[in-house]
């Protein structure tokens, strides 16, 4: 490649990256300016002065710590079942035959289709039934079993496609059977695409709105993204720079685990990964 | 060895059939694996549809806690609201804008991060940073930034433009709601084609490059086919994603102005929770589910016609 | 997870065949008691759990009285979420304009018979929580409109302070406008109506009041939009916009509290927000219209619902959560409705943020001669509908009476309904 049109790329990628890049900039800049400088125009890159006071009243306000570690314990529970179902499942539909598969896949998939608006209510009338409301079972259970599971084992069944039969042959001659094959050899091989279910899983539950909002009604139960929409005055107007300083403390270290941790996310998703 | 090979038949021939041979073995695992899926499926899945769809034929009115059964008034309804038209042009104009951009620029961006360049690592993690924000936080950053006087008019004026008033405009406000929409979950589709151009081999590349193709020949002929199972994939789930975007609007725009951002979704949340028409709120459920199941049965029906490799 | 599932599955029987939603089974012992509101102040909730823990020691048979915060942004849809899968709180805040939805839907218990002493609360403030001579939920929050002032950035752009013209009797609109326009002309934003945003047009009845314009007949069945005092007003809005950019325009984000905004249309309460001002501030009352001097007020009630189980225990308690004695300590938030608290005396010590002028004739006046915000039977789907139809008024080159009329095309069938 030539030096120009090297330079040209970079260009274009600097001029792409903005849009990607400014606003959380913006939050996070925003988040230690006074408030007048929030409302400035035009918006300030850099804070004239920084108010990190914001940052001790997110904790003052919401049991904000408490509400970190449900949204984490959640997303990573969430993230492990959700693997394990769709791993299986995807296994299943993809590898085996048994009767009535086509059906059931079809079955299966119609939880792809279903928004979490149309079924929030009778859920909820289930969950209450069952006496789980403002607990988190709802917010662990649906996403693992439920709709938001059908991706995760259409990923799964579309990578378990591409493997080559041989291989399971060979499992077979060396006498392992379905769940060993499944166990010892698909398995170790799915961990791309487990990889990409990971990723999708967990930032699903992370970012879960509608339904916190729904499910849970006690502040020290909720989660994340429903704890950001809380720093408000009495009256429902936002506090707006501890909000942003709650929203910057919600997104910095995923981002950090991410950029530490990318090579094994996209690397490995990109070696041997989805391919269909 | 012919000896031995005669024995194990003559011994299979004349031993009992086990009832579990491997297919009805194989099948019982199969179950197994799937069960809790499928029990997950049926008991959060199509056990609240049906019920959404009994909804659909009861007059509910939450507060005075009456429950009535209606038939198809509900239906007869919807046929007949003057809002219908413009809510299912907002949605298929948002959801087409947004599909289009999402996957040309997901596909851009990773045909250009597959150049052979230094720090594509480094852009590659500012692409798909965004995905990591929560999505409330990352709506309320873009609500200052896309105001008057906000940072994306502060951008355009150090340009030399002079900015919309983006979410006030008809126009603008759909077309905000799609980029921030894009902007924030592009990178998801970004990794899932860059890890499927890794995945064609050079080689192909070189021998096209020898008999004369041009990039963009190369591009339709090489790149497109074997990287279209990906296409597929990220479609289906980009365009079953369009029609359920619902925060972003209801932080934005509200649906405004007018009623130009009530896509179907919205207004199904806007009856049914806003209005408590949860029966008529139901039967736009059982709308909306059709066209999304509609939608996806058909990209599932024409892969056949254009996606490499599929069984 | 086991034991959960198999709940589940009972649970999705249950439904398919009661469908109501379970009723709570009759438990022995303490019953708990819940309460829906959507303050998540810590100050507030103190005050309340100090008020619940106070009743529990003469009623050992109520249990543990917890008080949930719903997000003001999504309250009533919240709340009516949770009736709707059958989790309905024993006492809810209702908004204003949601009273009339509660109120006539007979989702309430009637109350006049249990509020202590109901003769001495303030007419204006229970008319949306009657219905047939009823009492359907009590007025805990009356808070008036007035307007804060920062009085820096009127003097910086050389203009009378809005105290000064109350005492030359020129206190009205055209005069709010002059001043705002000379701050503006400085750069700084003039008035604005908070919460408005160009979407709570329910707002602006702090200014189309003063023309005597309503949204609707009093009766509730005829629109009103287009009456030639809203067209007027509304025009006399437009032009302070897009003419004289007294008022900042659409798509603007206005912070009163930072000091950049010369005025705000807010209610009473706010003036809590204003303790760490780095500015001079005063609050007036709303100024006078063409039809002169006028009140507005926004409200809020706390009702029983009928579904509870513990309805009757709710009831008692909320008779004790305001009772005068409990109402004066609620005043320190939320502006009361009983006369015998309305004096400036009492008032003071509760709001210290504000002096004895000010409270008599922003919010002791404001309570008793004062109108409440617009509420309809219906009112989200109304609300929508005619933020729908007013978004084309937020245009530079808008067509008042069209966009009125529009505006009435789209609501009628709502409220002939």
């Amino acid at each position: 490649m030539s030096r120009r049109v090297k330079l040209a790329l970079y260009a274009l990628l600097c001029v792409l990256c903005v849009p990607f890049v400014f606003p959380t900039w913006w939050m996070v800049t925003s988040s230690v300016k006074p408030i007048s400088d929030i409302f400035a125009f035009p918006p300030a890159l850099v804070p004239s002065r920084f108010d990190f006071s914001t940052y001790s009243r997110v904790f003052e306000l919401q049991p904000f710590g408490q509400q970190y570690l449900n949204s984490l314990y959640i997303a990573a529970v969430v993230t492990v079942g959700t693997m394990a179902v769709a791993a299986m499942a995807g296994y299943a539909f993809a590898r085996i035959r048994f009767p009535g598969q086509n059906v059931l896949f079809l079955v299966v998939l119609v939880g792809l289709l279903i928004p979490s608006e149309v079924t929030i209510v009778p859920l909820f009338q289930m969950f209450h039934a069952a006496g789980m409301t403002d607990t988190h079972w709802p917010l662990i259970l649906v996403p693992i079993l439920g709709a938001p599971s059908v991706l995760a084992t259409f990923i799964m069944r579309q990578f378990f496609i591409t493997l080559p039969d041989e291989l399971e042959e060979a499992a077979r001659v060396d006498g392992l059977g379905r769940f060993g094959t499944f166990y010892r050899v698909v398995l170790p091989l799915a961990r791309p695409a487990l990889g990409a279910v990971a990723i999708f899983t967990f930032l699903h539950s992370w970012n879960l709105y509608l339904e916190p909002i729904v499910f849970l009604s006690t502040p020290s139960k909720f989660t994340l993204p429903q704890a950001l929409t809380q720093f408000v005055d009495a009256y429902g107007s936002p506090l707006w720079n501890v909000q942003l300083s709650a929203a910057t403390m919600t997104a910095l270290p995923i981002l950090v685990v991410f950029v530490l941790a990318q090579r094994q996310f996209i690397e490995g998703l990109a070696h041997t990964g989805l391919k269909g | 060895m012919t000896d031995l090979s005669n024995r194990v038949a003559e011994r299979a021939a004349t031993r009992p059939r086990h009832f579990w041979t491997i297919p009805r073995r194989d099948a019982l695992v199969g179950y197994l694996l799937i069960s809790p899926q499928l029990a997950g499926s049926v008991l959060f899945v199509l056990l609240p549809l049906g019920l959404v769809v009994y909804y659909s034929l009861q007059e509910w009115n939450v507060l005075a806690g009456t429950f009535e059964f209606v038939g198809g008034q509900n239906y007869a309804k919807l046929l007949a609201d003057p809002n219908m038209g413009q809510v299912l042009t907002s949605t298929a104009l948002f959801s087409i804008g947004l599909v289009v951009l999402n996957l040309a620029l997901a596909l851009t961006l990773a045909i250009l991060l597959d150049q052979r360049l230094r720090g594509t690592t480094f852009f590659r993690t500012l692409f798909f940073s965004p995905v990591l924000v929560s999505l409330v936080a990352w709506t309320i950053v873009w609500q200052f930034l896309l105001q008057q006087d906000g940072g994306v008019n502060g951008l355009l004026g150090a340009a030399g433009v002079d900015g919309p008033n983006w979410l006030r405009g008809e126009t603008t406000a759909l077309l905000s709601v799609v980029v921030v929409q894009v902007v924030k979950n592009v990178g998801l589709n970004m990794v899932l084609f860059l890890a499927a151009l890794q995945g064609v081999p050079r080689q192909l590349y070189e021998a096209a490059q020898l008999d004369g193709a041009g990039a963009w020949t190369r591009f339709l002929r090489i790149t497109v086919p074997l990287i279209s199972p990906t296409i597929l994939l990220t479609s289906i789930i980009t365009v079953v994603g369009s029609l359920q975007v619902f925060a972003q609007i209801a932080v934005l725009t509200q649906g405004g102005p007018g009623m130009s951002t009530t896509v179907l979704v919205y207004y199904l949340y806007q009856q049914a929770f806003q209005f408590r028409h949860l029966g008529y709120g139901a039967t736009l459920s059982v709308l909306l589910f059709l066209i999304v199941a509609a939608l996806t049965l058909l990209q599932w029906r024409l892969r056949r016609k254009w996606v490499f490799h599929e069984s | 997870m086991k034991a959960p599932l198999a709940a589940l599955a009972l649970a999705a029987l249950l439904t398919v065949t009661a469908c109501g939603g379970g009723e709570a089974p009759a438990a022995k012992g303490p019953q708990p008691l819940r309460m829906s509101i959507w303050t998540s102040n810590e100050a507030h909730l103190k005050l309340f759990k100090e008020i619940a823990a106070e009743y529990r020691k003469f009623h050992p048979q109520v249990g543990e009285i917890t008080f949930d915060p719903i997000p003001f942004e999504n309250y009533t849809t919240t709340l009516t979420t949770q009736i709707a899968g059958g989790n309905a709180p024993d006492l809810a805040w209702i908004l204003e304009n949601s009273a009339p939805d509660f109120v006539g839907s007979g989702a309430l218990v009637p109350l006049k018979s249990k509020v202590e002493n109901a003769a001495e609360l303030v007419p204006a403030a229970t008319r949306l929580w009657e219905r047939d001579g009823e009492l359907y939920a009590y007025p805990f929050s009356t808070s008036p409109f007035g307007v804060f002032v920062n009085t820096d950035l009127v003097k910086a752009a050389g203009q009378k302070a809005p105290r000064e013209l109350i005492k030359a009797g020129q206190w009205d609109w055209e005069h709010a406008n002059e001043i705002n326009k000379a701050v503006a002309a400085k750069g700084k934003n003039g008035l604005t109506i908070l919460n408005f945003d160009y979407k709570a047009w329910d707002n602006l009845a702090t200014v189309w009041q003063g023309w005597g314009a309503k949204a609707w007949s009093d009766d509730g069945g005829t629109c009103q939009f287009n009456a030639p005092e809203m067209v007027e007003a509304m025009t006399f809005m437009h032009k302070a916009i897009f003419t004289d950019k007294s008022m900042p325009g659409p798509g603007t984000a206005v912070d009163f509290f930072s000091g950049d905004t010369a005025m705000a249309v807010a209610q009473i309460s706010r003036a809590a927000m204003l303790k760490d001002a780095t500015f001079k501030w005063d609050l007036v009352p709303l100024p006078a219209g063409p039809k002169g001097e006028y009140a507005v007020i926004g409200q809020a009630g706390i009702g029983v619902l009928k579904k509870s189980p513990r309805a009757e225990q709710a009831a008692d308690f909320l008779a004790y959560f305001t009772n005068s004695a409990n109402s004066a300590k609620l005043a320190a938030y939320f502006p009361p409705a009983r006369t015998s608290l309305l004096t400036a005396d009492t008032m003071a010590k509760t709001s210290p943020m504000l002096n004895g002028d000010q409270l008599q004739k922003v919010v002791i006046d404001g309570i008793q001669k004062g109108v409440v915000k617009p509420s309809h039977k219906g009112q989200a789907e109304l609300a929508q509908t005619a933020r729908a139809a007013l978004d084309p008024l937020w245009k530079p080159d808008a067509d008042v009476k069209a966009v009125l009329d529009g505006v009435c095309a789209k609501i009628q069938p709502l409220l002939g309904g």
